[in-house]
């Protein structure tokens, strides 16, 4: 990421994530980002909190200092309520506000294009000056896991993955490797991952805290993200938008490898009995709870598949939730639960 | 039939049958006896105190809009402590539920409630407290105030009032009812597209949720047009604009959102009604429908919903401060300017709830600039709320306690509001608790600001204090939940946690959930001291008694120049107007209210039931709609029509109160005797007053500027 003053975040920093660190490092996903898209969006947060902080505490600060001083006991201080207006003040309070206000916005304009789902500069920034990429606060905060560069970066040819969501699973298509999986992510550590996201059902939400923030993903319309991930390892998923009795189970493990694991993995797929045509994703989308996480591999994928699903739910397919998987009271949920 | 659903369907009942009663299930069947024992238990009362004629003649077909504000508080309160059951409930589902390992109970896989039930509590919670609880609370407190405030007898339109708050009452009722005939809606408050359609919430849940919130915001859209036309024509002499309150002007800009913002949502939710009924495409998926024109509609009402809720709480707090710095507010013109430009900037921000969509880069920076724009009249507000402090003689009262701690929260609050309105920070916590987070605390501003305002007007509306003692221990608890509940939140919001799960499938959330539920068991020992506080008051109502027009010795505005509790008429005599804070300015000049020699007559509109009688059929409505029974839905429709049209025939000649009764309960106020129907006893009924001739609207109008 490369903010111009980049510095002054970094030096900011200092004064801010202590008191979170403090807290423990474990568990505060977005504190400890993996990805090129997650450390930017990381970095405006502590630029703005930082920022607001100031002004919160100025104002805070004020309101205490007053009531302190003004306190009705504390006769010695001046009473004067004729004190109701003041140029200068007010010059001061439309002018405080206006300021800060223009200078985040100057920032959020930055990182909203740094981030863009779409085209995020900030991946075309790491993929230019990999060296540079690196610089961001996670790895400075800790000099002995310091990587130089991002492994891979420069790779031209990007991972593609296709995402279609069902009642309540996931479907990762892998277009160029020809193969497919359910509620399983594997990547290889630092390659551009272009996504194109759909739904069968309704709305979901793709989330993976630690290396890229969310998009929104809907039936009928093809939306689109993409990563870099930094570092192997293992990271969580899930969809962030409410959809219907099986959304808390909505998770899948993403799997950041070394590329000779990444072509391992894609051997092991392509070795699976299933295959995934329309009419076996028709039965993938039946509402289901995949309580454990249980995953599938398919060795092929229907070509077009993808947006077949689009085009069908937009001629009017709909995967109904049956009574029973809804807000009924009445009859005790029949799930097909996953075991 | 237009649409298909499973499930069997009578001509005669619909969709209802014994079975959609769910008493099996113990959460319900134990609520259901514990609600109808608790009826019972009122209706007995009542029975008993003989008290059914008054309640009848004085309350449920009162015109007066004191009487009417306080009903809204009191569903209010109701509502919002159904709330707040709901908020214990998922606290603690979420606290059991973690880990693929913890024991479920009840049928639920992990904790106790299964994902429907949980979903319908989140639901229930989100619709209930913005529309049913804190929505009703500040359109009494309005009610209440604002006539008070610029010297009128009553609201513009006392009838339309009596209509608003019975509509509410109608929507609350079908919410009610939803827990035990049948369910509530899974998708949300903010009604979720496109789980909302058929296909994916195929029972009434659903039905209810929309018929509740559409018959409620019509109530509210006619509560915002009467409260700006009071503000407009019913001034008292002299009070330009610039001597108005601060509450007024925010009361005024908050119905301009109100009336402009709600019919957008009427119209959204009619369209979906119309998927869900009629079979169209508006919101599906497929064939043609947009569920992205739904999110649009709905956040272009709910983003100037939650300004709504927020403009007269900035106004409470700019009444509290003052009173207890004993100082005019700070910045009086800025302050009606950043209450306008609240108001106005809430319009062209709302795409901040879904950056996430996939928009291009331009349209969210626009609206992330929006979004920001509107720290900038929040801060000038707390700016000069601080230098209101600034020279000034701070007590420490109830309601200044709870007016103080809403500025801390509000400054959090903008904070998180302004990192959410940054689409880069927003991708990471959208939907999730931090989100949760924010606008709880925003909304506790709310909340903090009317249980100010509470016990601020309490006195002056009631004629006895709130005690102090237990007010106080209400209020040091209630913060203290809001801080380890909320704080622990956005903690977890860093975490990625999202909202609306009822099972958490990563353990090392847990300590910050327990966190939660230390939280909300600190708001239930809050909630036990207010319910005491009210207990212990009402006990000793006779000391707490207020003798003066102005309990708290330094208030500012007009309504602590008349008499506490308020009689019916407001102002014996109608005020004119010197200075903007018109009673300070008669206390520092030694005047009071004006006794004269003589009493005009005052005219009073009529008490009439057919607000109660039409809220009664559109509670039919409503029930009838959401489980299709048809005939029933149509002869409630004729009803209400038919009743509409022929109270428009009816003339309503109102009632005089003459001149020499006015003067008796003047002197049995001064003489520091509650006066024998003064405040109650069928205010604006002519029954109550034997004296009393009907007379036509135009032999005494109601004060107008
Ligand atoms: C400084 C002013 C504020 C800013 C910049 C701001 C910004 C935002 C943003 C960007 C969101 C969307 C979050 C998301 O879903 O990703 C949001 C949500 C919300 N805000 Fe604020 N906010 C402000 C003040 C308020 C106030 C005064 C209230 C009301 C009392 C409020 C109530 C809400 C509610 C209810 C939601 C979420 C509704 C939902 O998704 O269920 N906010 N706010
Ligand atoms: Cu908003």
């Amino acid at each position: 990421m490369a903010w111009r003053n980049g510095h002054a975040v970094r030096v900011l920093r200092f004064a801010w994530l202590p008191l979170l660190d403090g807290c423990s490092q474990k568990g505060y996903w977005l504190l400890h980002p993996k990805g090129v898209i997650a450390r930017t969006e990381w970095h405006t947060t502590v630029l703005d909190v930082v920022v607001m902080g100031v002004v919160v505490l100025v104002a805070g600060g004020l309101v205490v200092a007053f009531l302190w001083r003004y306190r009705a006991g504390n006769t010695l201080r001046r009473y004067d309520p004729t004190f109701t207006a003041s140029l200068v003040l007010e010059i001061l309070v439309w002018g405080v506000p206006l300021l800060v206000v223009g200078y985040l916005s100057y920032f959020s304009v930055k990182s909203v294009f740094a981030t863009n789902p779409y085209d995020p500069l900030s991946l075309r920034h790491a993929l230019v000056r990999p060296h540079q990429a690196d610089q961001g606060l996670a790895h400075r905060a800790s000099p002995a896991r310091a990587r130089t560069t991002v492994p891979g970066a420069q790779e031209a040819q990007p991972l593609h993955v296709e995402v279609v969501t069902t009642d309540w699973q996931w479907v990762f298509i892998y277009p160029q490797q020809g193969i497919a999986t359910v509620d399983d992510l594997v990547v290889p550590v630092g390659a551009r991952v272009k996504f194109d996201l759909t739904s069968a059902t309704v709305v979901n939400d793709f989330f993976i805290p630690e290396l890229v923030g969310e998009i929104d993903i809907m039936p009928g319309m093809r939306t689109k993200q993409a990563m870099i991930a930094n570092d192997t390892g293992v990271y969580h998923g899930y969809s962030d938008d409410f959809s219907g009795g099986g959304f808390s189970w909505m998770g899948f493990d993403v799997r950041v490898t070394d590329h000779a694991e990444f072509r391992k993995w894609v051997r092991r797929v392509r070795a699976a009995p299933d295959v995934l045509s329309y009419a076996r994703f028709g039965q993938i989308a039946r509402p289901t709870i995949n309580v454990a996480q249980r995953v599938s591999y398919f060795s092929q994928v229907q070509k077009g598949l993808f947006d077949h699903v689009i085009e069908r739910v937009m001629a009017g397919k709909v995967y109904r939730t049956p009574l029973a998987m809804t807000e009924n009271m009445t009859k005790p949920m029949k799930v097909r639960l996953i075991p | 039939m237009l649409v298909s659903y499973p499930g069997p369907w009578t001509p005669f009942f619909g969709r209802l049958d014994a079975q959609q009663i769910p008493l099996q299930n113990p959460i319900l069947f134990w609520t259901f006896v514990l609600v109808s024992l608790g009826g019972v238990a009122v209706l007995a009362a009542i029975t008993y105190l003989r008290a059914w004629g008054s309640l009848w003649r004085e309350w449920l077909t009162s015109v007066d809009h004191k009487k009417i504000g306080v009903m809204y508080c009191l569903l209010g309160i109701v509502m919002l402590f159904r709330g707040f059951i709901d908020g214990v409930m998922m606290r603690t589902q979420q606290a059991m539920a973690v880990g693929p390992r913890s024991p479920g109970y009840m049928g639920a896989l992990h904790g106790y409630l299964p994902p429907y039930h949980f979903g319908q509590i989140y639901s229930a919670h989100g619709t209930i407290m913005i529309l049913f609880a804190i929505t009703p609370i500040l359109v009494g407190l309005m009610n209440i105030i604002v006539p008070l405030q610029i010297g009128a007898r009553d609201m513009a339109y006392p009838y339309l009032n009596a209509v608003s708050f019975w509509l509410t009452a109608a929507a609350t009722g079908l919410v009610m009812i939803s827990l035990f005939v049948g369910d509530f809606s899974h998708a949300g408050w903010v009604g979720l597209s496109p789980l909302t359609e058929l296909a994916y919430s195929p029972g009434v849940g659903v039905d209810y949720w929309s018929w509740a919130v559409q018959i409620g915001s019509i109530a509210t859209t006619l509560a915002s047009i009467n409260i700006i036309v009071t503000i407009i024509k019913m001034r008292a002499p002299g009070m330009t604009w610039t001597k108005m309150p601060i509450f007024c002007w925010t009361a005024l800009s908050t119905s301009v959102v109100g009336l402009s913002s709600f019919p957008v949502f009427t119209a959204a939710v009619a369209l979906l009604s119309l998927d869900r009924y009629a079979g169209t495409h508006f919101f599906t998926p497929g064939l043609g429908g947009n569920l992205m024109l739904y999110t649009d509609l709905f956040w272009i009402w709910g983003h100037p919903e939650v300004y709504y809720v927020i403009l007269p709480a900035f106004g409470i707090l700019s009444e509290i401060i003052p009173t207890f710095s004993e100082k005019p507010l700070f910045g009086y013109i800025t302050m009606a300017v950043a209450s306008i430009a609240i108001g106005g900037v809430s319009w062209s921000v709302w795409l901040h709830h879904f950056f996430t969509m996939g928009a291009g880069p331009g349209v969210n920076a626009f609206f992330s600039i929006a979004s920001m724009l509107v720290g900038i009249p929040t801060g000038v507000k707390v700016f000069n709320w601080a230098f209101t402090l600034y020279r000034g003689r701070v007590r420490f009262d109830v309601p200044m306690l709870w007016a103080l701690a809403a500025l801390v929260l509000l400054l959090i609050g903008g904070l998180t509001g302004m990192m959410l309105a940054m689409p880069a920070i927003n991708y990471t916590v959208h939907n999730s608790v931090f989100v949760v987070a924010h606008f709880h605390t925003m909304l506790n501003v709310v909340g903090f600001a009317c249980f100010g305002a509470i016990n601020y007007w309490f006195p002056k509306v009631f004629g006895f204090r709130l005690d102090e003692r237990t007010g106080k221990r209400a209020f040091w608890f209630f913060s203290a939940g809001t801080f380890v509940l909320f704080g622990s939140m956005y903690a977890l919001g860093f975490m990625g946690m999202p909202r609306r799960i009822d099972y958490i499938p990563f353990p090392s959330w847990r300590p910050l959930l327990i966190a939660e539920e230390v939280g909300i068991v600190l708001f239930v020992i809050a909630s036990y001291y207010m319910i005491k506080q009210l207990v212990v008051s009402i006990r000793d109502r006779v000391q707490n008694r207020v003798t003066s027009s102005d309990v708290w010795g330094t208030a500012r505005s007009l309504e602590w120049l008349t008499h506490s509790p308020v009689p019916f008429y407001n102002f014996a005599v109608q005020p004119h107007i010197n200075a903007r804070d018109e009673w300070a300015w008669r206390r520092e000049h030694g005047r009071g209210a004006e006794s004269p020699e003589h009493y005009e007559d005052i005219h009073l509109p009529i008490n009439t039931p057919l607000p109660l009688i039409l809220g009664a059929w559109t509670f039919a409505l409503g029930f009838s709609l959401v489980w299709r029974m048809y005939w029933l839905a149509a002869l409630s429709l004729i009803a209400i029509v038919v009743l509409v049209i022929a109270r428009s025939f009816q003339d309503d000649p109102g009632h005089t109160v003459p001149g020499a009764r006015i003067r008796e309960i003047e002197a049995s106020y001064r003489n520091g005797l509650e006066p024998a129907g003064a405040a109650g006893d069928g205010a604006g009924g002519p029954v109550a007053y034997p004296g009393a001739v009907a007379s036509r609207p135009q032999d005494n109008v109601p004060a107008r500027p």
